[in-house]
């Protein structure tokens, strides 16, 4: 290893031997039990789209991190510190294809990213830059948070929002596209300028991966100022090319499926005339050196997670194929798994497997009469103390003139998200299916389900 | 409060073996519950609880990073891998309770009305973010007008400055510097400039909307009369006060009642034993005083700044669970956290006043203006003649005498050949008189061998 290299010290992290798969659902060797022994075992723990997971060897390298800052801090802070985030930082360049790392940050998660790109957009609504008219164009399946981080910096600033509702379930991408177009027309209806889009790459609940490239082509078509992609689960799951989708911010979780432990995400930047106007939220002497900069330094605290990005890649490099390796085996498990469920309960899946990636949504029996999200999640939690399966499920109400899915009993109004990796077995989704099998035989409906 | 010195200590034990003080444990300010206790902790298990320190290091900068015991550690890596083992169960089953845990023996800890009135960050740096980010608000909504004044210390942290520019200076706010005294003498010198900046804020028909006082200043440290200056912001209708006590709980007294002040913000990994990072800010529950936002907004936002700093997106929250650990860590010490800050001031005096003995030099301030750090005047032969000088030697101290140390410079005034060098030295419960004379005998040695800043090479 390189002298320079922080790694080297007094307890040197010792060199794992490749490990090689098979199918992906033949399930996961003995080395990679032994990565996620720390996981709650008997657990059907099929939900790692939610808090992703740390294999042991990264926590290991966590942990050594930690002992470093607090053998000696000020140390640490002088010496150690930016190296090693420079490390990181230059690791992810390489993996999204960025031209430069000063376009790349590391922030907690992609709802402090959200922040950052919403604060500078409301700042320039109540400086009067944008006009009362100019519109922020989302999804209405955004994440909650970030459509609430639009509430707090751009609507209270003055800006409108024009929400984009994508049908449920999807058939193809053209759906997305389509409705796309409508909704940049509605939000340059009023004569504005559509200041801001925000794109998921793949949606959160329910999930399906959207054809974020040609959206941002129709983006530039369309005269939108900025693009920001929510892409919370997209490392790991999918190719991440930031150059080539070509937009202006790109957010990424590396603890949902990058193996790092919580949290810590990648923040692209694109360089162009207002890279000095992003600033993180949290003032320090740094402010005004670069988002880069002033994310690397927020004050006293643990940057661990950040710091042990080459050792998830070092992880990740350890199986077959390395991350595009994962990536395939993690979606053919799912959706193998998936149309396993489907074909057991005799519903559908949510979308065609071409467009999910390491989670699929699979509609749950009708019978079990999912009318709320209040049933649904009281579902997930009686699925949890009961059955010791952990998925989320998801609630979707018919909208007029939609024709809803059904199955032989009557309309599919819940899904379940279920994701697949790496130390997923067959047996977690067969304890799923069963769980469910079980209720149906056991004539339960959500609204008598006990939650704990 | 004080009592006399428990002479038959050994100093160096921080708390000995000693029956005749089972009555004397926790905060007697406040409430908890006391538990019987008939030793406290000896001084080699304050030696095991630290043992991941670097022993080769004279310590003398608890107040940079602070510190956390190993006992603490081990209960944050037990929260950590219950997160861990089955994250959806610990986000719906087990964080609300235990944050909610935190923060109520905060609030009992600080002498607060209500615990809705305490939050959790990361860090002093992230409530004042929270803070300034309110008054940006306010200046661009019109509550405050564009040119009406926010005061701050000139020696207020780095960080704070940047943060007032960034939301104040922006946003269209007029920003007074208090200038202080350094070396300082008495608090009278302090209430007096404070008084003359807040006559500045008032000229021409402005208001002073927001004054930030420090508790207890970084560089260089001094122990700021807040209660005296929270009083005279109300006598003058200063709108909001805003106390920054990065070195609050644990190193000084704070009590939010006494102290009066709208928003109070502490970190807790400085001072209180907690792993990095984790603070508290108070914010007085008032009519008149806006909704404060966490800025990292998640789907708590509108559920008031508590609920919303409890969930700001996946992240290891354990820092903020381990509150009740720390607890039980500073109740096995004679007196508890008050014995703890007492015997740091004693001590921190006491080391200050042997250094600038030996040094012919003179402490920055008097006793009763520090609390567990103090400013020791540096031979003024050393030539420290700027603030890179002050980090040369610092590192050069680290390096060549494995002594950490922070350095201020204070510009020599016409006509003055004092020390330009100050050296922050601090006191807590792992540090010995070896730390300090280590750290005397390496500033002997430069003087001896005629050493001079300009020596030193970037």
């Amino acid at each position: 290893m390189d002298e320079e290299d922080p790694r080297n010290g007094d307890e040197p992290i010792p060199k794992k031997p490749r490990v090689g798969l098979a199918l992906s659902i033949s399930g996961p060797g003995p080395e990679i039990r032994e990565e996620f022994a720390h996981h709650q075992p008997g657990i059907a723990r099929i939900n790692n789209g939610s808090f992703g997971s740390c294999p042991g060897s990264v926590l290991a390298a966590q942990r050594a991190w930690q002992l470093r800052f607090l053998h000696q801090p000020d140390e640490f802070y002088f010496k150690t510190l930016r190296k090693g985030i420079l490390e990181s930082r230059t690791v992810i360049k390489d993996l999204i294809n960025a031209d430069h790392v000063d376009e790349v940050s590391l922030v907690d998660n992609a709802t402090t990213a959200a922040a950052i790109v919403l604060q500078q957009i409301g700042q320039a609504f109540s400086h009067g830059l944008f006009c009362k008219n100019d519109t922020v164009v989302m999804f209405h399946c955004a994440f909650q948070a970030i459509k609430k981080s639009i509430q707090a910096y751009v609507v209270r600033a003055g800006g409108a929002v024009v929400e984009i509702q994508l049908p449920f379930p999807l058939h193809s991408r053209q759906q997305i596209v389509s409705e796309f177009r409508k909704g940049l027309e509605r939000g340059k209806a009023n004569g504005g300028k559509i200041r801001l889009a925000i794109i998921d790459h793949i949606t959160s609940m329910p999930s399906f991966v959207i054809p974020v490239r040609e959206l941002v082509d129709i983006c530039r078509e369309e005269g939108v100022d900025q693009v920001f992609v929510d892409a919370a689960h997209a490392m790991g799951t999918v190719p991440v090319d930031v150059k080539e989708l070509g937009v202006d911010f790109y957010v990424s979780n590396l603890h949902k499926w990058f193996f790092c432990p919580p949290s810590v995400a990648l923040f692209y930047c694109r360089k162009s005339l207002i890279s000095s106007q992003i600033h993180h939220p949290v003032v320090t002497e740094e402010y005004g050196k670069g988002l880069p900069m002033e994310s690397s330094w927020i004050g006293t605290r643990d940057y661990s997670s950040q710091l042990v990005v080459p050792s998830a890649l070092e992880f990740v490099n350890r199986f077959q194929g390395g991350l595009q390796g994962i990536m395939k085996r993690n979606h053919d498990g799912v959706v193998q798994m998936g149309s396993m469920l489907a074909e057991s309960w005799g519903t559908i899946l949510g979308s065609p497997p071409h467009m999910c990636g390491s989670m699929i949504m699979v509609g749950l029996p009708s019978r079990l009469c999912i009318t709320s999200e209040d049933d649904a999640s009281r579902l997930r939690s009686h699925l949890r103390a009961y059955y010791s399966v952990e998925v989320p499920i998801y609630y979707h109400a018919p909208r007029d003139g939609e024709v809803g899915p059904r199955d032989k009993e009557g309309l599919i109004t819940g899904y379940a998200r279920i994701s697949h990796q790496v130390y997923n077995t067959l047996e977690d989704y067969h304890k799923f299916r069963d769980a469910i099998n079980q209720l149906i035989e056991d004539g339960k409906v959500c609204k008598m389900l006990l939650a704990e | 409060m004080a009592s006399s010195p428990q002479v038959h200590h050994d100093r160096d034990a921080d708390c000995d073996r000693c029956d005749r003080h089972a009555n004397l444990n926790g905060d007697s300010k406040t409430h908890l519950p006391k538990k019987p206790r008939l030793s406290f902790i000896t001084h080699s298990e304050i030696l095991t609880e630290f043992s991941h320190h670097d022993t080769s290091v004279a310590r003398i900068n608890n107040g940079s990073f602070g510190c956390c015991p190993a006992s603490v550690l081990e209960a944050q890596r037990v929260w950590q891998l219950k997160y861990l083992a089955q994250p959806d169960n610990f986000y719906f089953n087990e964080l609300k309770k235990g944050i909610h845990r935190s923060r109520t023996i905060i609030k009992e800890l600080i002498n607060a009305e209500h615990v809705d009135e305490i939050s959790l960050v990361d860090n002093a740096t992230t409530a004042a973010a929270i803070v300034l980010q309110q008054a940006s608000w306010a200046f661009s909504e019109g509550k405050f007008d564009k040119g009406d004044a926010v005061v701050m210390l000139h020696y207020a942290y780095g960080a704070v400055k940047k943060s007032i520019e960034a939301y104040v200076t922006r946003s269209g706010g007029y920003v007074i510097e208090v200038p202080l005294p350094f070396p300082v003498n008495s608090n009278n010198e302090i209430i007096t400039e404070f008084r003359k900046a807040l006559e500045r804020g008032k000229a021409n028909g402005r208001r002073v909307r927001l004054a930030v006082i420090d508790h207890v200043t970084s560089m260089p440290c001094v122990v700021i009369p807040i209660k005296e200056l929270v009083k005279i912001c109300r006598e003058e209708g200063v709108d909001q006060v805003f106390v920054d006590a990065a070195h609050g709980i644990g190193c000084t007294d704070v009590d939010m009642k006494a102290i009066g002040a709208d928003f109070y913000a502490s970190n807790l990994h400085k001072w209180f034993f907690c792993p990095p990072s984790i603070a508290f800010l108070y914010c007085r529950k008032s009519p008149k005083l806006s909704e404060l936002h966490h800025p990292v907004v998640s789907h708590e936002y509108g559920n008031g700044l508590a609920i919303e700093s409890a969930w700001i997106g996946t992240r290891d929250y354990s820092p903020q669970l381990v509150v009740p650990s720390v607890l039980d860590f500073i109740n096995r010490f004679e007196g508890g956290l008050e014995g703890i800050k007492k015997r740091n001031h004693e001590t921190v005096v006491e080391m200050g006043e042997m250094l600038t003995k030996e040094w012919r030099t003179n402490l920055g301030c008097p006793p009763d203006m520090c609390a567990s750090m103090i400013m020791v005047g540096l031979p003024a032969c050393l030539g420290i003649s700027s603030e890179m000088d002050t980090l040369k030697l610092r590192t050069h101290l680290r390096e060549k005498f494995g002594v950490e140390v922070p350095i201020y410079f204070r510009s020599p005034k016409t006509g003055e050949d004092g020390s330009t060098g100050y050296a922050r030295i601090s006191h807590q419960v792992y540090n010995k008189v070896d730390d300090y004379v280590k750290f005397k005998d390496a500033i002997n040695q430069l003087v001896r061998d005629g050493f001079t800043c300009t020596l030193l090479t970037k």
